[in-house]
Order: C-alpha cells, then structure tokens, then sequence
C-alpha cells in the first residue's frame, strides 16, 4: 500500500511545463473562470472538426451482436452510404470494393478487429490496396454501463490524414476522375452521421423485429 | 361567414412607442470592491472580470423613486396627461422593499395615475422587460386597454452587494443599480413583432436566496442576505444561459421569417462579458450590433435591456425600420424570453 505521494512529474523540473494546469499550481477558485471561458454557445466547424471527425450515436441493440456485425466488412455494403459491391480479394481479409462517390473508384478494406475491447478499425484507401491510410476508428460500448439502459453506443471517429488533402497515388487514380475523397472532409460530420444514422435505423428494425443483426447473407 | 379566414383573426398591433431609464448617483469605480478582496490574486482577478463602474442607490432609496425619475423623460415627450392616463401598470423589482407588496400601487399614486390593471410580476427575472411586453400586449389585446407602461428596476446592488461581508465576494463588484421603462400603445408605429415567453419549471429553485447563517430573512439575528448559486451549480447555469437566450431569440426569427445575422440590433440581458460574447457569436452578429451597458453599469438584472436599449436610443444607434430583437433569460435559466420590435422610437 502507498502511504505517500506519488512522485508526479518528479523527472521535470517545475514550472517548466507550459500550459500545465493542475491542482497544485491552479486552485478550483483560479480554474473555475478558465474553464467558463472555453465554454461557448457555439462552436467553430472547424474547431470541433478540423483534424478529427468524432461522430456518435446511441442504438438499441445487443452491443456485443452489433460489434459482430460491424466486424465483417461486408455489413459496410448495408450501413455506408456509398460503399458497394464488396469481394474479397486473393489476400485474405482485404477486400475490394467500389466508393460510388467517385465514378469507377475502387476502394480497399481491411478490417481489424477486438473483440475484447469491442473496437472495429476499418483501414481503407482509395484506388490502391498497398497503403491503406484512411482510418475508421469504431467503439462499441455495452449502454448497460454508460447509460444504465440496454442497448450500444457507438464511438466513431476519423483522423484527418494528410493524404485527405494530397493524393499521393496519382497513378493509380482512374482516369479522368475529378474528385478526390478528401475534397469532402468539410462533409464527413454530417456525412459520417448520416451512416451513423443508418446503421442505427438498420440495426434497431433487425433488433426489434427480432431477425439476428448479422443477416443471412453474410454469414 | 369563414370563421377559418385569416382575415377575420387579424389583431391589432401593440407598439414599443419610447423606452427611457435612470442611473441613479455618480459611477462607483470598482477600486470601491478590491479594497476588500481577500487576497492580492482576487483582487486582480476583480479588475479584470468586474465593469469598470455601476452605479449604487443609497440604502434610503425607494423604488418609487427610481422609477419617478426613470418615468420623467416619457413625460416630457409623450405628456403628463398621457402618462397618469395610462390603463396597465406593471412593475417588476428586483428586491422588493416590502416583502408583502409590490411597488406598482406607490408608483400609480406618486405619478398621478389611476390605471386599470396595476401588476407587479417577479418571475420574469433578467428576462422581466421581455415578459412585461408580453403581459402588456396580451391585456391591450384582449381589452379595450390602450396605453401601457412596464417598469424594470434593479435595486440591489448598493443595498446587498456592499454590505460588509458580501462586498468581499468576487461577484459583488457585478451589479449595478437603474431603472428602466418601456411605453406600449396598441397603435402600428413600433410594432413588437413577436413574443416567446418560457418557463422551465425543471430550474426553478436552483437559485437560492440565503442570509449566510440558518435564520430565515424574515427572523432576527446574524447573517446577510445574499442571492447566489452553490458553487457546483455555476457551471450548470453558465451552460443554460450560452443555450437559453440564442434558442428564445431564434424561435422569435424564425416566426418573424429573419435570419439572425439580419437583426439589426440585439439586446440582451449581461450578466457578465462571457455571455455577452457567447450570445453574439451563437446569433452569428459582430459584437458591434449587440451594444450593452456592462462596463458602465455592470449587471442590471432586469433593468439592462431597457437602460442600455435607452442608452443606444439617445446615441442615435437605433434606426427607425429597424428590427431590434431582445433577448434574456432569469435566475438560473427557469425563464427565458425573447422580444422582435420594429423600431419606432428614434428622436
């Protein structure tokens, strides 16, 4: 058992950690008004999604039949908006896929999942299978825990990676294509929760009507 | 006959015809309040948050009195007969000198007047000018009633704030005292557009008036009165108010069919800068076309949309044609309302 302090930040010595706001050095009086300050009416897009695209939703559904689902890639043919067509490859668990934002845009999936911690990345990327950058970070959460109700909260967010900004496989674009994924960043907010929608509006019909959430068809 | 023609269901419109307010003394700088700051950080933290004056009525002072000097200028212009014939009183005071009446009854008498409905109204709160519009209009709407005249007087800062344990506080410094009034006739020269009074009875009681000690205000002994939240609860009213008064003012332009942007001039209540700024950047206005009177006048509760509504008047800011949207919420958010005028009252 620890009877004393623990040597916090013992390493570093003090004050030299700018921005460094703890107990110690910032009282609940000093603090109270910082922390008013940075609470606004409104928000900035860019503020809240500039590098990241946080998205969230609560679904009422069996959290741990509803991480199955999202594991296998192909429940992306059912939630996405624009995802289809899904095979799988001759590299096993990558699979192909057209993103019908774009005409003739191939997309490539390769799903990692955890079953212990209910997480499901999707690592995707256009028009090549080599470097699959694009990044969908999920999280199912048991609502039982979060919200004391039965159900799942999905946690989903993106990282705005620079090839969001710069395709550098251009050689392998289709030709004459003129949209690149990352000229919707500014859309994925909205974008993101429209799937978020989806998924819910999919995933509770199935839950409610009582039909398994990983349909026939994929199993 | 179509009972269902809009035609047949047209109402008279109820105009905001003059507003006019009083400060009452000269300005008490706020060096009044760091003299008692229980430490040098606090002090600092005072000049930085605090206006830099308001001002404070004697503890001699009546309300009647405020509002007598408040009332002078609707005098002047719209004349006296017109004023003591008034048919609606309604009065809202922030710190009632007589905890068993209001003050409209002293106020009618010490003005001559002799109206027909006489109210004084408390839940309004900072909201109160708003919510006397409306109580206004809907009288003269469902009565031959024509003229009426709402008074918002915030008498507790001079009183309460600087009494010897409370002036230490880092919200004494805030309020400031004053007094402010609008005149409403059912004519169509400064039509109040629309009007969206709402209670949320979910907040009602998280703000508290306590003495600082277990008596009551009503029994002798030690402790001073103060109003205030429990520190837990600052936030929580902080994040009601950024979300209140944008959502009663966008209700308002919404059935006024403008934009926000498009308001000319937004008045709101101020309890502090952080609102105030909160307020604007959610309506999507620069800080120029939402004027107030904080630095000069701090916190006025109730009294701040009609002084600082007045104060831009007299300055020539406010154009006739214009719309000017109100907007304020009470307490700790157990009120809220919101009030579109197309101005009429320039001089």
């Amino acid at each position: 058992m620890t009877t004393s302090a623990l040597p916090a930040l013992s390493d570093i010595p003090e004050g030299v950690v700018p921005g460094l706001l703890r107990i110690e050095n910032s009282d609940r009086e000093a603090t109270t008004p910082v922390i008013l300050e940075m609470l606004r009416s409104v928000y900035p897009h860019d503020q809240i999604f500039g590098d990241y695209c946080p998205v969230q939703a609560y679904i009422e559904a069996p959290p741990r039949e509803l991480y199955e689902y999202l594991a296998d890639t192909r429940s992306l043919e059912e939630w996405t908006y624009s995802l289809r067509g899904f095979t799988e490859t001759a590299e096993p668990g990558l699979w192909e896929s057209y993103d019908r934002l774009g005409p003739n845009t191939r997309i490539y999936t390769r799903t990692v999942a955890n079953p212990d911690a209910m997480t499901v990345d999707y690592h995707c990327a256009w028009d090549q299978s080599k470097h699959l950058w694009m990044i969908y970070l999920m999280r199912v959460v048991d609502a039982q825990v979060v919200f004391d109700k039965p159900g799942s909260v999905v946690l989903w967010t993106n990282c705005h990676h620079p090839f969001y900004d710069r395709n550098p496989y251009q050689d392998s674009a289709p030709e004459g294509r003129k949209v690149w994924v990352g000229d919707f960043w500014e859309m994925f907010s909205a974008g993101h929760q429209l799937e978020m929608d989806n998924l819910k509006a999919i995933a509770e019909y199935r839950a409610a009507h009582g039909l398994p959430l990983t349909p026939d068809w994929m199993k | 006959m179509d009972f269902t023609d809009p035609a047949l269901r047209i109402v008279p419109p109820v105009s905001l015809v003059d507003v006019a307010s009083y400060l009452p003394g000269e300005p008490v700088g706020t060096e009044y309040f760091t003299q008692f700051s229980r430490s040098e950080r606090m002090a600092k933290n005072v000049m930085f948050r605090a206006p830099k004056g308001r001002h404070h009525i004697g503890r001699d002072t009546r309300v009647h009195e405020m509002a007598e000097q408040a009332i002078a200028p609707l005098i002047e212009r719209h004349g006296a007969q017109e004023i003591s014939n008034i048919d609606i009183l309604i009065t809202h005071t922030q710190l009632p000198e007589n905890p068993v009446l209001g003050a409209g009854g002293e106020v009618a008498r010490r003005l001559n007047m002799n109206p027909r409905f006489v109210f004084d109204v408390h839940n309004g709160g900072c909201a109160a000018f708003v919510h006397m519009m409306w109580l206004a209009r809907t009288i003269m709407l469902t009565t031959d009633a024509r003229t009426a005249l709402i008074v918002a007087t915030q008498n507790c800062a001079g009183p309460v704030f600087t009494q010897t344990e409370i002036r230490k506080l880092a919200q004494a410094p805030v309020p400031g005292d004053g007094c402010g009034v609008g005149f409403l006739v059912k004519n169509n020269s400064a039509p109040i557009l629309d009007i969206e009074c709402r209670t949320y009875p979910e907040f009602a009681g998280d703000m508290e008036f306590s003495t600082g000690s277990d008596r009551k205000y009503w029994e002798p002994g030690e402790g001073q009165g103060c109003v205030s939240f429990t520190e837990s609860k600052v936030a929580k009213v902080f994040a009601r108010g950024n979300r209140l008064v944008p959502e009663v003012a966008h209700e308002v332009c919404k059935r006024i069919g403008v934009k926000s942007s498009d308001i000319d001039t937004l008045v709101t209540n101020q309890p502090n800068r952080l609102f105030l700024r909160n307020w604007h950047d959610a309506l999507e206005l620069p800080a120029e076309r939402h004027p107030d009177t904080f630095d000069q006048c701090g916190n006025l509760f109730a009294a701040g949309i009609p002084v600082t509504l007045d104060t831009e008047n007299q300055a020539g800011r406010l154009r006739n044609g214009s719309v000017v949207l109100m907007s304020a919420f009470a307490h700790a958010g157990d009120f809220a309302g919101a009030a579109a005028v197309r101005w009429g009252a320039a001089r």
